[in-house]
Formats: structure tokens, sequence, C-alpha cells
């Protein structure tokens, strides 16, 4: 007979569970296990009354195990390890069951099933918390620096945001200059506001504080350390080249974007006439007057939207800023025409949009209605019937399209320029990828843990990103995601120190032979080979150890073990499940 | 400085912002307006893209911020005012709103919910569903305790002068609670029975639905409790106090009397009445007939009294009031009405025949019944006592009854209502006539008249003036003199009167020249009501009670403590129609020639107490019932809990008040609050959230399940016509995740979405829009012109098919769903009293440098986070709190980095 005090909370979570689960019966069935002396059942165990349930129950009922069955362990496992450390239990004997992701919504076809999985799993968690030790997190001091990596308009705010909350930063720039994308705009919308001004302007907050270094001509070559006590190695381009390594806390990466590139051919791409958005950019900021290509006065644009975005194959995702960012440049367009009209008035540039949605969201839609009303004209083509771009036997270009909102008719515009409206692919940097491995999602940008609960966080400690290098933003909800890495940064740094888990693999010194089969498979170069009374074998490093656990099972001697999830733990576990099954 | 920051607002942006000030290390202070933090996030079902149940993302946010070390969050609050001083600093006016409930007492549990009589739309239901006054705001409420919601008092309630809490017996009837309302009325008084038949109801001239078809019947209401307790086989017996030693002596049987025995007796205080009359009830016996007051009720009443071990003492008129004292009385209360009728000092008054209307009332209440048939009444006087007069003489069999009086018809002090049933029963009315004298020898025969041309003089003193060449003379065989009454100031020559006519008491105490002498009632006030009197007679116990513990009398919060009375207008302006009710109409079975004093008015029936209840507009919201109070397990409901004010000192302000939704009956050609089977979005969320609050989805109209659904994208946005021109950011994706979750739910339903452009601008966002679309959700471009409704309900959408040749087409839906958008919440304006907080062109709080400095305002120190600035969706919110604590901090260094540089620049002067 187990002589631990369990406690478990099976969740309803609304409906979201007991919809499909038979919470009651799940209960009942756990109910009186050896081990297990308080077993409920609730609406929401992560609200705040469940909490208070919970820690009423630890201390009344002296618990020293409590198994959570509810979600995904990744939404809910900080909450629960603070119920149980407010309530004076150790949080590292709480586990998490998750029942709704693994059961409730993935068997929502069979309640049945669901109901003897989820009995299943939640035996299982029991089996395991009945092996539970408490564990002590590890605390180590948190470096009171901090580096940021790219300066971008993202990048540039951020690193004075940083030292504007009193931490030390390094920022590291592989270009010459500072300023990324942004500083080699003219006016920007919404607003207005010339790129070039806005990197002006923080760069020159930058020079007024000296609590910032910037390293430009130089990457992050190598990370090491752990979270909070991280040395970062930079190399500058230098004759000769050089590297320097700096101590830093947390790392903010805002490296950006590319912008799409078409193959060659893509609506007409490679034929004198067709440019990207940002070429087309270029050439507005660069226009004193009247736009003109070739020396020409350019008279009719077509606009061709959504160029390597919203495609089903390569780039699904949307990018977002190209919307907004078209009809600003048409209403510069516009602007630039009357500027330079000589009386009588000149018709202004016939100005063509062909799109699948014009995505001006917020406040930017009013610069989609001036420039409707300034007489541009959209166009709407069908997902699957995109327009064609030709060179007519006349030498011009002619864009053939079927405008939805005028019945299909088929439109064949002659054009003296045709803009790509191109969006943002993710930036090819393969070597930080792999030095700070952080994990990109589908669309190829970096992956935050959770964009609501955790927005600049990755699953790498202290390693924050911002701006276009997480998806696709404007230059001022960049500025937002760097300055929220600063909070995040300060939040985390300006303690002076910080708990790290001590769910990490342990060596059995006396049992290890170093085969080094361990330091093969550790993704976190944590294992090194050390001497042990005369002998040499592996030793983890806790604070680098992030306990995946790939170790454990890579070791033939069975000489390693993950702390929270010991080989009896799992077995344990294994057996619980199966309890089920053979009932 | 008390904290670094405040943080206004705790939405999803407030939350955030505060968490991760917090998290850095300072102090911050959050003032939240409604019962639980969360704001308007915890109320969706999930959210996009990734599908997580919104409760899960906010539940753990909600719990962090109320638990961190560092947070000082205060739910049910408001910011009154901020003022910046020239060091930088904000000082800020924060007001705990009263929650009527001890936090620290309630434990969740609900009973006050499942106890209150007042529902009211629930508005974290989109109103779809109600919630009760008392509340706790929604399932995942943090902090989970309840709130009354009290917008002050019921018009009701607060204009009766008995002090009862008018609104509370209403709506508990309506509740189907009797009992309870009989009890609640008893509260005050014991007359239950003959206020609900006696009384003036002063309530119904205040009822709000006057306003509208017409008031609700809150005197029968009460008739009703008192019918239905005194009705009861298993009448409750009544627990009779231990006694507390003291013993109270209270002269006269009236209103005032009765009710001020009933309070001290259930206090433990050994009450004695004494009564000059055979009978006890003083006028309510005497004067006021039959027909409208039976003895029997009364007696049932003046029973509750005597059920407590009062005893009355009757034909027992006391004078010497230290006698009651050496007799071992504590206190006295003097409560002796108004039992001497004031005379016409007119010639030939003191003929035979000519009589005061209180004397002939009184024979006729203690069984003289003089046979007045062949003869003619004359009855003098324009008051109730005169129509009674009146009225009891027809009964009688006058012949004729002639009332004359020298008001014209609309002015005399009378009801109208009486008047008019006085006509009903054939009195004859001769207005505007005063009386120059009787004549007849011995006995009177005649009464002459003389014209009155004015009551009033020009201040509204009684200045009556006369005509005395315009006359005439009514025969009579018996003149009724009921031209006013008095008290008999003689019977106690140590009490000071007031003028000729009355006792002398201070208004507040009731306490008299005497200390130990209280007196109440109409000894006080000269003629007024019985509702007045038992007002008087329940202030009199109290101030007793008081006196006898020997506390101050100066402390009125027991007994005058109310909130402000509730502003008719604003109550109607609630709803923007009502549909007119029935009205319970009381229609009287009045004789011609009556001839008897059976009671006239018949008792309410059960269906017409329910349905007049069921009109009451609940204007005060909490009717002041007590049940919560009466129920809460926790004695944590205290409804004389008071708001509590404060000023604090802050380093900086996070204004996150977030955004206003479009108000969907703006665009009436949806049809939204016409037709129930439009909903919004919003009320879609609800239906669809894991607390929704009919457990399925459903159309409202007739509860039917919804087989095909339309959307009506940017309603309220992109749209010149409600002047807003702005995207709303966050309806396509609300709305693309609504058709997946309605999918999910209803797997045989059809879902259209009618949209301009389909704005799926975010990370992952369009991949989401896809996996909608290959669901099965079909997407149709083009605008909807038009809404209209069949007889089933169903609604046909009137829209333009842009994709088929752009015809206008229509198409029949079981359920419209309005995708409504972001409105700028103005109410930041309000905090900042002194300096004006700058708005952008649509009234969201500006950001001066948007592309460097999201979150500033142009009050240095002042940050807006989340969508007070402008339509985002969570997780920009979330960035931009984030960014915007990035802000407060470096602020708040600086303004630290200020302070040492000040403090040592002191200091090298002083070296």
């Amino acid at each position: 007979m187990s002589e631990r005090r369990i406690g478990v909370y099976v969740c309803h979570c609304g409906g979201n569970i007991s919809d499909y689960v038979d919470v009651e019966r799940v209960v009942g069935t756990v109910q009186g296990a050896p081990g297990v002396v308080v077993a409920k059942h609730t609406m929401f165990a992560c609200s705040d009354a469940t909490q208070q349930e919970m820690a009423a129950d630890i201390k009344e009922q002296k618990l020293d195990g409590l198994v959570v069955a509810s979600c995904s362990p990744k939404l809910h496992t900080t909450t629960f390890r603070g119920v149980a450390k407010r309530a004076g239990l150790n949080p590292y004997t709480y586990n998490q069951v998750n029942i709704r992701e693994q059961c409730s919504w993935a068997h929502t076809d069979n309640h049945e099933g669901a109901t003897l999985k989820a009995t299943g799993l939640v035996k299982a968690g029991i089996a395991r918390s009945r092996l539970s030790v408490p564990l002590e997190p590890m605390v180590v001091q948190t470096t009171q620096k901090a580096m940021v990596v790219g300066a971008g308009i993202a990048g540039l705010r951020a690193a004075i945001g940083l030292a504007d909350v009193g931490l030390q930063v390094f920022l590291v720039e592989r270009e010459k200059k500072l300023g990324g994308w942004v500083g080699q705009f003219g006016a920007m919308y919404a607003r207005n506001r010339k790129g070039t001004d806005l990197i002006a302007a923080l760069v020159a907050e930058i020079q007024k504080r000296p609590a910032i270094t910037v390293y430009t001509n130089a990457e992050l070559v190598a990370k090491s350390g752990s979270f909070g006590n991280y040395v970062a190695t930079v190399r500058l381009d230098e004759t000769p080249a050089k590297e320097l390594q700096v101590d830093v806390g947390s790392i903010v990466v805002a490296t950006g974007f590319d912008t799409y590139q078409p193959e060659p051919g893509e609506f007409g791409f490679g034929t004198d006439g067709v440019v990207t958005l940002p070429e087309f950019k270029a050439m507005i900021d660069a226009s004193p007057g009247p736009l003109t290509y070739r020396g020409k006065r350019v008279k009719t644009i077509a606009y061709i939207y959504c160029v390597g975005s919203r495609q089903p194959s390569g780039h699904e995702y949307c990018s977002r800023f190209c919307c907004a960012a078209t009809a600003h440049a048409s209403l510069r367009v516009a602007e630039l025409g009357r500027a330079g009209a000589r009386p009588p008035p000149e018709p202004g540039v016939h100005q063509y949009h062909l799109y699948r949605d014009i995505r001006t969201y917020g406040k930017f839609e009013l610069m989609y209605t001036d420039s409707r009303e300034s007489g541009a004209v959209y166009m709407k083509f069908a997902d699957d019937a995109p327009p064609v771009v030709a060179l007519g036997d006349d030498g011009k270009l002619k864009v053939t399209t079927r405008d939805t909102l005028t019945g299909g008719e088929e439109l064949t515009i002659p054009a003296d320029l045709v803009v790509l409206v191109t969006g943002m692919v993710p930036r090819k940097n393969n070597e930080l990828m792999t030095l700070l491995k952080v994990p990109v999602g589908t669309d190829g940008f970096f992956n935050e843990i959770h964009p609501k609960l955790r927005p600049v966080e990755t699953v790498v400690d202290g390693v924050l990103i911002a701006g276009a290098c997480q998806g696709p933003k404007s230059a001022s909800e960049s500025v937002a995601s760097g300055l929220a890495a600063v909070t995040q940064s300060a939040a985390i740094l300006k303690k002076g120190f910080a708990e790290l888990d001590p769910l990490v693999a342990t060596v059995n010194a006396s049992a290890c032979t170093w085969c080094g089969k361990c330091v093969e498979v550790c993704p976190y170069s944590a294992i090194a080979k050390v001497a042990a009374d005369g002998r040499e074998v592996a030793e983890i490093s806790a604070s680098t150890c992030k306990g995946c656990g790939g170790c454990a099972p890579a070791c033939p001697e069975n000489a390693i073990d993950l702390k929270g999830y010991t080989d009896a733990q799992i077995r344990a576990a294994i057996d619980g499940m199966l309890e089920e099954k053979a009932a | 400085m008390d904290y670094d920051v405040l943080v206004v607002g705790s939405g999803i942006g407030g939350m955030e912002s505060a968490l991760k000030l917090g998290d850095m290390g300072y102090k911050v202070l959050l003032v939240e307006r409604e019962g639980s933090v969360g704001g308007r996030m915890i109320l969706l079902s999930k959210v996009f893209p990734t599908l997580d149940c919104a409760s899960c993302i906010s539940t753990p946010k909600m719990a962090s911020t109320i638990h961190h070390p560092n947070i000082t969050a205060m739910t049910y609050g408001e910011v009154d005012g901020i003022r910046r001083d020239k060091n930088g600093r904000f000082h800020v006016q924060v007001r705990q709103k009263a929650r009527y409930v001890d936090e620290a007492a309630c434990t969740g549990c609900q009973q006050c919910e499942t106890a209150c009589t007042v529902a009211v739309p629930d508005q974290f239901n989109a109103d779809l569903v109600a919630r009760r006054a008392a509340y706790i705001p929604f399932p995942q409420a943090v902090p989970k305790k309840a709130v009354i919601e009290r917008q002050g008092t019921s018009p009701c309630t607060n204009t009766c002068p008995a002090g009862i809490k008018t609104h509370g017996y209403v709506s508990l009837i309506r509740s189907g609670k009797y009992e309870e309302a009989f009890q609640r009325v008893a509260d005050v008084t014991p007359l239950v029975a003959t206020l609900g038949r006696a009384c003036y109801a002063p309530c119904e001239d205040q009822c709000t639905r006057g306003e509208l078809e017409a008031p609700i019947p809150i005197r029968r209401l009460k008739r009703f409790a008192a019918d239905t307790h005194y009705g009861r086989k298993d009448l409750p017996n009544v627990d009779r106090p231990q006694a507390n030693g003291k013993r109270v002596a209270i002269i006269g049987s009236g209103p005032a009397g009765l009710t001020a025995a009933w309070q001290l007796a259930r206090q433990g205080y050994g009450v004695k009445i004494f009564e000059a009359e055979p009978q006890p009830g003083g006028a309510m016996r005497l004067s006021i007939p039959s027909y409208r007051l039976p003895v029997e009720a009364l007696e049932r009443d003046i029973a509750n009294v005597t059920a407590l071990g009062v005893e009355i003492a009757t034909s027992t008129r006391v004078t010497d009031l230290d006698k009651l004292r050496s007799d071992g009385f504590d206190a006295v209360c003097v409560a002796t009405g108004t039992p001497s009728s004031a005379k016409l000092r007119v010639d030939g008054e003191d003929l035979a025949g000519v009589q005061s209307a209180l004397s002939f009332l009184r024979d006729i209440k203690l069984g003289a019944k003089p046979n007045l048939a062949g003869k003619t009444v004359a009855v003098i006087g324009g008051g109730n006592v005169a129509i009674d007069a009146a009225r009891s003489a027809q009964r009688l069999g006058a012949t004729a009854v002639h009332q004359i009086c020298l008001e014209r018809r609309g002015e005399m002090p009378a009801h109208t209502w009486e008047v008019k049933e006085a006509l009903d029963e054939s009195v004859q009315l001769h207005d505007g006539w005063g009386i120059a004298g009787f004549t007849g020898n011995l006995e009177v025969e005649a009464v002459d008249l003389k014209r009155c041309t004015a009551v009033f003089d020009a201040e509204h003193k009684f200045r009556p003036q006369y005509d005395d060449s315009d006359r005439q003379s009514i025969r009579c065989d018996l003149a009724i003199v009921a031209i006013g009454m008095g008290v008999d100031t003689a019977a106690f020559p140590k009490l000071a009167p007031n003028g000729s006519r009355a006792l002398q008491a201070n208004p507040q105490t009731l306490q008299t020249s005497l200390p130990w002498v209280f007196a109440a009632g109409d000894a006080v006030d000269g003629p007024t009501s019985i509702a007045t009197a038992v007002g008087k007679g329940n202030r009199a116990a109290y101030m007793i009670d008081r006196y006898l513990r020997g506390l101050e009398l100066g402390a009125f919060e027991g007994i005058d403590d109310r909130l402000g009375v509730m502003d008719k207008s604003q109550v109607l302006a609630r709803q923007k129609s009502y549909t007119p009710r029935k009205v319970i109409k009381l229609s009287l079975p009045l004789s011609a020639h009556p001839q008897d004093f059976a009671e006239i008015e018949p008792p309410m029936t059960e269906a017409e107490a329910r349905a007049g209840s069921g009109g009451c507009l609940d204007c005060g919201v909490c009717s002041e019932c007590g049940q919560c109070v009466e129920t809460c397990p926790a004695d944590a409901i205290h409804l004389d809990m008071k708001e509590k004010k404060q000023e604090v000192e802050v380093g900086a302000v996070v204004v996150s008040t977030g955004y206003k939704l479009f108000a969907a009956d703006l665009k009436p050609q949806y049809g939204f609050g016409k037709y129930p089977n439009v909903i919004t979005a919003m009320q879609m969320d609800r239906l669809l959230a894991p607390t929704r609050p009919f457990n399925t989805i459903l159309r409202p109209g007739d509860g039917k399940v919804p087989e095909r659904i339309a959307y009506i994208m940017c309603t309220g946005s992109r749209d010149k016509t409600v002047d807003n021109p702005l995207c709303s950011k966050f309806c396509c994706m609300y709305s693309v995740k609504q058709n997946q979750l309605i999918m999910g739910a209803l797997p045989l339903a059809d879902v259209t979405v009618h949209y301009m452009d389909i704005r799926a601008a975010g990370k992952r966002y369009e991949e989401f829009y896809d996996q909608a679309k290959s669901m099965g959700a079909t997407y149709v471009k083009g605008r909807v012109a038009k809404i209209s409704e069949k007889d089933d309900g169903n609604l046909v959408v009137r829209y333009e098919d842009i994709e088929n040749g752009g015809n206008l087409v229509e198409a029949e839906y079981d359920l419209v769903v309005l995708a409504v958008g972001v409105q700028p919440n103005k109410d930041p304006v309000g905090l900042f009293p002194e300096e004006k907080l700058a708005l952008d062109d649509y009234s969201y709080v500006a950001e001066l440098d948007e592309d460097l400095n999201p979150g500033r305002t142009n009050i240095p120190g002042v940050f807006v986070a989340g969508t007070a600035s402008g339509a985002k969706d969570i997780v920009d919110s979330i960035l931009h709190a984030g960014a915007a604590a990035a802000q407060v901090a470096a602020h708040l260094e600086e303004q630290a980095q200020a302070q040492r540089e000040t403090t040592q620049a002191k200091m090298k002067v002083l070296a």
C-alpha cells in the first residue's frame, strides 16, 4: 500500500473535456486508489476558486502529491506548480495529465473510448506521482546585461529600451550600417515619416547612452552557458578578424526578414518594367517629381498583389504589411504626379490594383480609402485565376485579368510599370538558428512559445525574439515587439537571479563507462567528460541541460536518469495505464 | 509614493502591463471597474489562430494578477481623477465602490444569486440571458466574490413615508415569495393588511412604469401579500424575543403607536399600550369606514402586536406621565393622534344635528348606526374624512348627501379617485362654497353658503376669500363637519405644545421636552396619513431603543440611510423600447345607492399579482428584498456598506480601458434588436463558450438549432454611414474562428460569410482562414443591403453577389450573426480633469510617436496599452501592453535618476 497522500483534480474545462469524457466517472475510478486521499472534479481547474480549493486541500489534508488532469502541460504547468508552492507543497511533486488535447479533443467521436483513455492517463499520472520526490529549483545569479542581435528598427529600439531600464546592452549588427530595411526607406506608411529619419533618431539616442556598445560588421557566432549567464562570442569582420566574448543574461533576436524574390517569369518578372515592391519603393523614394521609368513618365501602373504570399504551394502565409504599404505607395505616386503637374492639370497616373483581399487593417483602412478616392482602381481577381503579364506586340506590358467586381469581365491593362507586391520571407540564417536553437514555424519564421501567453519568449530560456524575424510586421509593430522583448528581459534579469527547472538528467557515475553516446545525442552540449575517482565519466551541467531526456535511453549502461521522469516512474506510469485496459 | 504605477482597466492589456511591471519589481495598483479582472477576453469561447480556449489563457493571467506580490488589484473600483504635480508624480482619486459584500467573508457559493429576486440583462453573456442583481460576474471570476448591484433607491421605496422597502416586496411577489413579501412589510409595521387597503399609495404616483402604460398596482400587491399570509392555515408561530427587562409605555394605538409597539416588542421590550377608546386602532378603527377597511383586517394586524405579548389597555386615558414612570416604564411614546375636531366658528354650529365627522364615523364604527332614511345630509369639508363621512351617510340610507367644500374640485385635498367614487355613489358635490352659518330652530334645517373665490393667498397660505353677494342655502337634516383635526394638547400639560394643535418633538429624534418621553405620528405632525404615522412610529421605536441603550440619538444611519433616488429617465433609457403590458385594472363594483358597509375592493388574484408585479422595472436594480442577506451562509452581505475613497500617489499611469463594441442596432437595415434571430458575434461567442448559457448553439427566437448561419462582416466598420471609416481588425478572424467552431459543434450546419475583404493578416491567420474554407465555410464577396424576417423567424438576406455577376439576390438563413467592430471607449478622457489627454481623430487615445514610442501619450508619465489606442487583436494587444510596460519602466528609471541627481545636488550645496 502506498503511504502517499495525493490529491487528484479532474477538470471539465467548461465543456471542453466533459462534453466527451465522463469526468465524474474518471474521478470515481480513482477514488480510494492507493495513495489517493482527495479526488475531485472541477469546472475549471485553473480558475482562482479551484486553485484556492486545491491549496486548502493541500494544507488540510497534508497532501504530498498533486495530480491535475486537464489540458496540455504547455498551458498550465506553471499555474499548478504555483498553487503547490503557495500551499507549501513542493511544486515538483505535482504532475499534469493531459486529458483534453489527448482525450476529449482527439476523440470527439468516441466518448467511451475517450473516458477510458482519460482514466488510464490519470492512473498513470497517479502512479508517477507515487514515486515523485521533492526537487528544488536551481537558483542562478543573472547577468544584468543583454545582447540584441540585429540593428533594424526593432533591434535599435530594443537596445535603447534595455538601456533605459538599467541594463548594459551589446548591439550586434551584421552590416556596416545600422538601420536595416527601414534605414533605406523614404516616407513610410502610415504617418509618412521617412525611414531614414526614424533610424537617424534612434541612432542619435543610441549614441547618447553609454550603456550601449554597438558592434557593426559583426556576427554572433557562439553561445555557451545558460539562462541568465550566457557567454556570447561575437566575431568582428575586421582585418585581422577578431572575436570577443561578452557575458549576457538574455539575447534579443531581431534579425528581421528578407523580401520575396519572384521566380523568373513569375508574373513577367525579369521583363523590363516589372518590378518588386521594394524596388518600386526605392524608385518612389528617389523620385523628385512625377514618377519616371527609364527616363519616361510613368502614366499607368498595374499592381499585382500577394506575389509570393498566400500561395498554396510555397508561402502560404499572408505578409500582412504589403496591402497597406502598396496603398501608401500608390498615394505617394499620386502626390508626386500632382507635385510636377503643369497647368492645365495633366491627367494623373492611372493606377490599377489587382488584389485578392485588401488587408489594410485598423487605421490603415484610411489609406485604402484615400487611394480609391484619389482615383486608383481596385480590381479583385479570383484565387484560381491570377492576372497574366505579357509583353505586347508594341513592346508594352499588358496585364490581363478578370475583375470579379464587375462581373468577371476580362480586361487588359497596358501598363508602363507592373509592380509585383512581394511580401516578407524568413531570413536565411541557418548558422544563427543552429547556434541559438530557436525553432522556426512552418512558415520559416522564428517561433514564440505561445502567441498570447509568452509572445516574445522562445523555448530557449532567455532568448527572445522581436520584430519581423518572428513573422511579417509593420515597422511600428516591430518596435512594439522590440519593446515587449525589453520588458521580458527586464522582468527576468532585474530580479538578479533566476530559478531553473530541476527536471534535468543526472549520471550515476559508478555505472558510467564513458562511451560518449550521450554526448552525441545531447542537443544542448550539456554533457562533458570528467574524471572521477580516476575514471572517465560523463557529467551533465544542470544549468545547461533542458531535461529533454534524449540521453537517458541512449545510455547502454542505464547510468542516466531524468529527475521527475525516472525509469521507475515511467514504468509505474505504464503499469498504471495498463491497469485500466485490463479492467 | 504609494505605488510606482497605476494601471486602469484589467483586460488582457491591463493585466499584461501590470504583470510585467510587477515582475520587473515595480509596485502596481490595478483598478478594475467590474467585479472581476479579465476584461472581455475571458468571455470569449476560443481564440484564433490557436483555438486555445479563452478561459485557459485568461484564468492563469487573472489568478497571477490577483496573487502577484507586487500588484494590488482593486476590483469594482473607479478612478475618479488623476492630477499631475510639478514633480511629475500623479495624485489619483481612487474609489472602491460598495460591493455590499464582505470580500473576505464571501466564499463565492452563489446562494445569494439563487435567492435574489431581481433579474437584469447579463452583460457578461452579451445580454443573451439574465443575471441577478446579486451576482458573481462569471464562473471564472477573479476574485470569485459576489457583488450586489445597487444603482440607487427605487422611486417607490424612496417615497414611502412608512419606510417600507416597497420595491423589495414587489419583487418578492414577482418571484412567488408571498410570505417573504409579507415579512418584508412586517419588518416595518404590523399593519400590512391595513396599509394594503387604506394607504394612499404615494409609491404608485412615483412608479416609473407610470411613465409607460400605468403604474404597477403596488398597494394591492401589499394587500395580496397580507391576504395570502392571513389566509394560511399554517400561520407561523410568533417567536417572542427574550425580554430585555425594560418597559415602554405607548399612549395611543393608532398606526404610530402600534408600529412603535411592534418594533420595540420585537427587540425584547416589555410594551404596554394605553388606549382611551374602547377599541384599539385609533383612526383606523374609528374613522375609516369598513367599506374601505374592514374591522377584521385591522384586528388581524393588531393581533400581530398582541401576539408578541404587548398588552393593550383600552378605555384607559393617560394624562399623568410621571405616574407611568413610577409604574416602572423606562420610556413613553405619545402617539395619541388627532382626536379633536376643528370648529367652523359660524352661527348655528351648536344646533342639534350639526356633528363632527369624527364623532359621526366613530358612532358608526362602534356599532351605533343612525338611520338616515328619508334624511338629507350636508357634509362640510373637502378632505378624505369628509368623503368618508359623505359615503357613509349614503350607506345609512340618506335621501341626498351634499358635500360642500371651499376648494374647487381640482384642488380638493381628497384624492381625485375618492371624489370620483363618492360622486359615483351619488354624493352631490358643491365645490367652491364657504359656510356662512347653519339655520334652524334647535335642530339644523339648512346650511347657508357663500361663494369662496380663493382658498389660498399668494404665498399659498390657507386664507379663504369670499364673495358675500353670492349665496345659497341647502336644506339639511344633518350637517357633518370635517374641516380639520387636532391633538388634545391639554392632556399632557408637561409637554411643550407646537402652536395650538400639536405636540412638540425634535423632528429627527422625536424626543419631547421630557427626555424619556417621545412623541410620534399625527400628535406631532397634525393630520397626515397612516403610512406617515407608521414611519414615525418606526422612528420613535428606533430612537427609544437607542435612548434606552444609552446611545446617542444623533446617529440616523439605521433609519435614514438610503442611496439617492433613481432618475426615472435613466431607468427608462436602459431599454430602447417597451412592450406595453396589460394593465391590471381595478373595476370597483360601485353602486349608485350603496346599502351596506361591505368592503368594496375585491382581493387580487394570484395571477393578477404576478402579472402586476411583473411590470416592475427594477429601477434601483437591487430591490432591497433582503433575501440575499438572509440566505448568505457567511453573513457576508451588508446593504449598509459604503464606498471608500482614497488618494494615492503614483509615478506613472497606464490607461488600458479597452474598447466598446459597435451597437448593432445603429444599422437598422440589419434588424438587430427587432429580429430575435439576428445576433451579434459577441453573442455567438457566448453561445460557443464553454460556459455558454444554453449549453448548445441555438437561435434566441425559438430555441431552434440553426442549420443555415450567415455572417455579415464589417457591421459598423469601414462604414461612413455610421461615422466609422476604420477597419476593426479582429472581426474577420473571430468570424473565421466562430465558423470553425460552429462547424465543429453543428456538423450539419452551413456557414456563409458575406464579406468585403477577409483580413487574415497575422501569423498563422491565413492558414487559419484556409482551414475554415477547407472545413466547408462559404465566403461570399459583397455587402448586405437588408435583412428581413419571415413568419417562421427565418431571415432573408438581400445581398450583392459580386462573384456571380453582381446581381442583388436573396438567401434565407436560420440565424444571422453580425460581425460587430470596435468603437472607442472615451472614458479615459475623464480620468484627467486638469490636463487634456489627447485623442486621435477617431477618439482613441493618441500615441504621439507611434513609430518609435508606442504607448506614449501626450502627458508625460501617462501611457496607453492595448485597444484603448485603437483596434487590436489579442496578440497585438499583448505586445502593445508589453511595449507600454517598457515605456513605463524607462520613465520610472528616468524619474528615479532625476531624483537622485537632485538629491546629490542638494547634498553638494549642503557640503
